[in-house]
């Protein structure tokens, strides 16, 4: 819980904010998540996973993948809209974009964070986050998804730390989500592998934390290739 | 004379922090272990040449050749290591420039091996610079890192808006016909790429980081039990890159026994594309670069690849 005067906490303000957070992580949040599975279609149709224990690891990928990426720039950004400092986030946003490799990637990226910035100007005033949606307007912002996430969280009060948690949930919860409607698993399941994967967020956190924009880094080559072979699958049931 | 700028800031980076030691033999950087390489091709009397050349060891390259037989105004050049490899301690630092209208290729004699180390580190920077209506193929041999190597590279492309360039790392996880530890058994492979316009607009940068102990190199999204692998960029108009896209076709088999898998995905920014290659042994990866290869020179420069040496 944020609490950057060093007042002493105001416990409504505390439930509010909890609550207000759950909102911001539920996965029903209309930004457009449930069309994009992350590399999952074609990791089940070349039989990368095929099972619970390797949807698991695959998901534990794209955390790892997400934190040494995308949280990397998500912290920076955060960071930068507590200081005001608008310049930081416009490097953060080019940063994150210049490093995403991939049309379904980039559709994800970008159209989520729009549409996540849409969203939470409509349920409150944010003016940090306004501007950056009028730059993605005027085509001067890329507009990722976890720019958008840090501003918007830490408008409202978010530390980085819960800000983090939300977006690796948001992660983990988007793909096994698009593997309830690709592959034969159950709910149950889903809700253990997404538990487990929970339990690895503070060492994400830890590993990325102190991380420069330019520090941010990838390799996951197969992972990759399932990305480039889903734009021309020609069974296609999500947008990635 | 002190070490270059960019070369001393690679020696500052996160992930070498842990390797200051030196080593037992000769210091790092010291005389004889900072490589120097400066190649400049621009076009003379109507013809490719390369017009600049500077080097120190144990970076060596002799002079151009015109050996490719589907590209004869193709100026060649073979990048020789005479250590026999990258050691520790060693810092490379190597400049290419394709003047305006002008083509070149540039590769190594071999494969690139990164020894073992037991002190330092090896870095390694370069500049790529390539103009107006330019065309450059760097495409080095496999990199070998051994077990226990550590290296970082950076490579800074600038590329004007309509020149093409194919560049890019292949790379194995080690020595696998020697040691069943040689599998992903380097300390640290840092490898940065960054694409630029002339006028300092960033395109592209991609940074594979692979450290000691990452638990998910063994996954299967990663490797999937394969042995090599290759990134190569093509960065060139997007009209051109729409061709190449059109032509390429990946290779994703999910039957029988499956050597190799590549797909080529777009870059951001309209830098061109990347081709992602894995596979079970070298030739395996070779081949579906090859493919890639073939494709980017017919339709930015009119002009097929050569067969390939049987020694290949």
């Amino acid at each position: 819980m944020a609490n950057d005067d060093g007042a002493a906490p105001d416990p409504h303000r505390s439930m509010v904010h909890l609550a207000r957070l759950l909102q911001f992580s539920d996965s029903t949040l209309p930004i457009g998540s449930f069309a994009f599975s992350n590399g999952l279609e074609s990791a089940l149709q070349m039989q990368v996973v095929n099972n619970p224990a390797e949807l698991l690891q695959f998901v534990e990928l794209v955390v790892h993948q997400a934190a040494r990426m995308d949280g990397v720039a998500l912290l920076h950004a955060h960071r930068a809209a507590g200081t005001g400092d608008y310049e930081t986030i416009r490097a953060a946003d080019q940063a994150l974009w210049c490093r995403r490799v991939g049309e379904e990637q980039q559709l994800m990226l970008s159209r989520m964070g729009r549409k996540f910035a849409e969203l939470a100007l409509k349920l409150a005033p944010l003016p940090l986050l306004g501007r950056w949606l009028g730059d993605i307007k005027g085509g001067s912002a890329p507009g990722c998804f976890p720019i958008g996430q840090a501003i918007a969280l830490r408008e409202m009060g978010a530390d980085e730390v819960e800000c983090f948690v939300m977006h690796q949930y948001a992660v983990a919860s988007m793909v096994l989500s698009a593997a309830l409607r690709l592959m034969r698993i159950d709910h149950m399941e889903t809700q253990r592998i997404l538990f487990t994967v929970q339990g690895r967020v503070e060492e994400d956190y830890n590993a990325v934390r102190d991380l420069a924009l330019e520090e941010m880094s990838v390799f996951a080559p197969v992972f990759d290739i399932l990305v480039a072979h889903h734009t021309t699958a020609h069974v296609r049931l999500f947008m990635n | 004379m002190g070490l270059d700028a960019q070369l001393r800031r690679l020696d500052l980076a996160r992930e070498v922090q842990g390797y200051q030691d030196q080593p037992a033999q000769m210091r790092a950087a010291g005389p004889g272990k900072v490589g120097e390489l400066r190649l400049g091709f621009s076009m003379r009397h109507g013809k490719s040449v390369l017009h600049d050349l500077y080097r120190v060891a144990p970076l060596l390259v002799q002079q151009a050749l015109y050996w490719d037989e589907a590209m004869p105004e193709l100026p060649i050049c073979s990048i020789i290591s005479v250590g026999g490899g990258i050691l520790q301690g060693d810092r490379y630092k190597i400049d290419i420039s394709v003047g305006p209208g002008a083509c070149a290729y540039v590769t190594s004699q071999g494969a690139n091996r990164i020894h073992r180390m037991d002190a330092n580190y090896a870095s390694q920077h370069q500049t790529v610079n390539v103009e107006a209506g330019a065309y450059l193929e760097y495409l080095p041999d496999f990199t070998i890192p051994y077990r226990g190597s550590r290296f970082i590279n950076e490579t800074e492309l600038v590329v004007a808006p309509d020149a093409t360039v194919l560049y890019g790392e292949m790379m194995m996880t080690g020595r696998k016909h020697h040691h069943v530890d040689e599998r992903f058994g380097l300390d640290l492979l840092s490898v940065m790429a960054s694409v630029r316009r002339p006028d300092g607009r960033q395109l592209f940068t991609e940074k594979v980081l692979i450290e000691k102990g990452d638990p998910t190199i063994d996954f299967t999204a990663v490797m999937r039990g394969f042995d090599a692998f290759a990134n190569i960029m093509c960065l060139a108009p997007a009209p051109v890159c729409a061709r190449i896209r059109e032509r390429f076709t990946p290779h994703l088999p999910v039957e029988g026994e499956i050597r190799a898998m590549s797909g080529v995905s777009r870059l951001p920014n309209e830098a061109g594309l990347m081709l992602r290659a894995v596979g079970v042994e070298s030739y395996d990866v070779r081949h579906e670069v090859r493919r890639f290869w073939r494709i980017v020179r017919e339709e930015a420069r009119g002009r097929t690849l050569p067969t390939e040496f049987i020694w290949r």
